[in-house]
C-alpha cells in the first residue's frame, strides 16, 4: 500500500472545508458537491440541474441556471458556494479516480 | 460574470484591491482572480494552497508543461478562458506552435513521450473517470512516468477539472491576447496561493 501523498492530504482538506464551512446550508454544499461527482443525491430544484450540469458539461451552464440558484439562495455567496461544490466534487471524483488507479498499478508491480 | 458581487468584491478591501490592480497593471482584473478573493472563509485558500503546490512546488515537470497540461484538461472542458490563461503562461517556456500543436492534437504533437503518456492519462481521467483504471495508470509508468510524476500530473488535471467547471458555470469573461500575456506574467510572478 503506497504511503498517502500529500496531493491526497489537500484533496482531503478541499472535502472537508466544503462540508464544514460556507453560509449556504452544509446539506446543499455537501448535496452539490455530490451531484458535481455524478452521484445519485437528490438535491431538488434549482439546485440539483445546475450541480448536474457543472458536472456534466459546464459550458452549457445558463444564464437561468445559475439566476434561479441566486433566487432561491438569496445571496450571491450562497450561490457561489453551490457553484463551487458542484466544481470540487467532479474535481475530486476525478482525482479519487486516479489516485486509486496508481495505487493499484502501484501495488501491482511490488 | 454571472455573480456580480465576485466580480467587484465582497470586502470593502477587496473592492478596492481590485480597483488598484486593474489600474496599475493596466487591463482589468481577470475573473480568475476575482474569484481567488471572494469568500475566503470558504474553499479558496485550500484551493489556493493546493493549486501552488501543484503549479509552482517541487516535481519533475516544468511549469510550462504543468501550464499545458492544465491548458488541455480546459480544452477537454470547453473552458476559453481557462485554454487562452494556461497556454499564455505555457509559451513562456516552450515554443508557441508546440503549444498550439498540442492543443489541436497532443498525440501528433512534437512533445516527449512522457507528456504525451501523462496526457492520455490525463485525458481519460477527465472525460471517462468511471472508466479509468490500473492499466490505465501502467500504461504510463510504462512510458517511464514515475509514480510521483504521475501523481503530480493528476493533481493537475483534478484542479483544472474543478477551476474549468468554476470558470464556465460564472460565464468569466474573456481577455483580449494582450491581456491574456500581461496576466500570464503576473501568475507566473505571484503564483495561486
Amino acid at each position: 500500500m503506497a504511503t498517502e501523498s500529500s496531493h491526497s492530504v489537500l484533496a482531503d482538506r478541499l472535502r472537508r472545508r466544503v462540508v464544514e464551512t460556507g453560509v449556504i446550508s452544509a446539506e446543499l454544499r455537501e448535496g452539490a458537491m455530490h451531484a458535481g461527482g455524478a452521484e445519485h443525491d437528490d438535491l431538488g430544484a434549482p439546485y440539483d440541474v445546475l450541480a448536474r450540469t457543472i458536472g456534466t458539461a459546464s459550458y452549457r451552464v445558463t444564464d437561468a441556471q445559475v439566476g434561479a440558484v441566486r433566487e432561491a439562495a438569496e445571496s450571491d455567496q450562497a450561490a457561489f458556494e453551490i457553484v463551487m461544490s458542484a466544481s470540487v466534487g467532479a474535481g475530486l471524483k476525478r482525482w479519487d479516480a486516479a489516485a486509486r488507479a496508481i495505487r493499484e498499478a502501484a501495488d501491482a508491480a511490488r | 460574470m454571472r455573480l456580480a458581487e465576485v466580480e467587484r468584491g465582497d470586502t470593502l478591501g477587496h473592492r478596492i484591491l481590485i480597483r488598484m490592480i486593474s489600474r496599475f497593471a493596466g487591463y482589468r482584473l481577470p475573473d480568475a482572480a476575482r474569484v481567488a478573493f471572494y469568500d475566503r472563509r470558504f474553499v479558496g485558500p485550500v484551493l489556493g494552497e493546493w493549486t501552488q503546490k501543484t503549479m509552482r512546488g517541487p516535481g519533475s515537470w516544468s511549469v510550462s508543461e504543468r501550464e499545458l497540461m492544465a491548458a488541455m484538461v480546459a480544452s477537454w472542458n470547453t473552458c476559453p478562458f481557462c485554454i487562452g490563461a494556461h497556454r499564455a503562461i505555457a509559451v513562456r517556456g516552450i515554443e508557441p506552435a508546440v503549444a498550439d500543436a498540442v492543443l489541436a492534437d497532443y498525440r501528433t504533437a512534437p512533445i516527449s513521450d512522457r507528456l504525451r503518456a501523462a496526457l492520455v492519462f490525463l485525458e481519460r481521467m477527465t472525460r471517462e473517470p468511471d472508466q479509468l483504471s490500473a492499466d490505465d495508470a501502467r500504461a504510463a509508468l510504462d512510458a517511464g512516468l514515475t509514480t510521483e510524476e504521475l501523481e503530480d500530473a493528476a493533481a493537475v488535471a483534478a484542479l483544472f477539472n474543478i477551476i474549468a467547471r468554476n470558470a464556465n458555470a460564472l460565464d468569466f469573461e474573456i481577455p483580449s491576447a494582450s491581456d491574456f500575456e500581461s496576466a500570464a506574467g503576473m501568475l507566473l510572478r505571484r503564483g495561486y496561493a
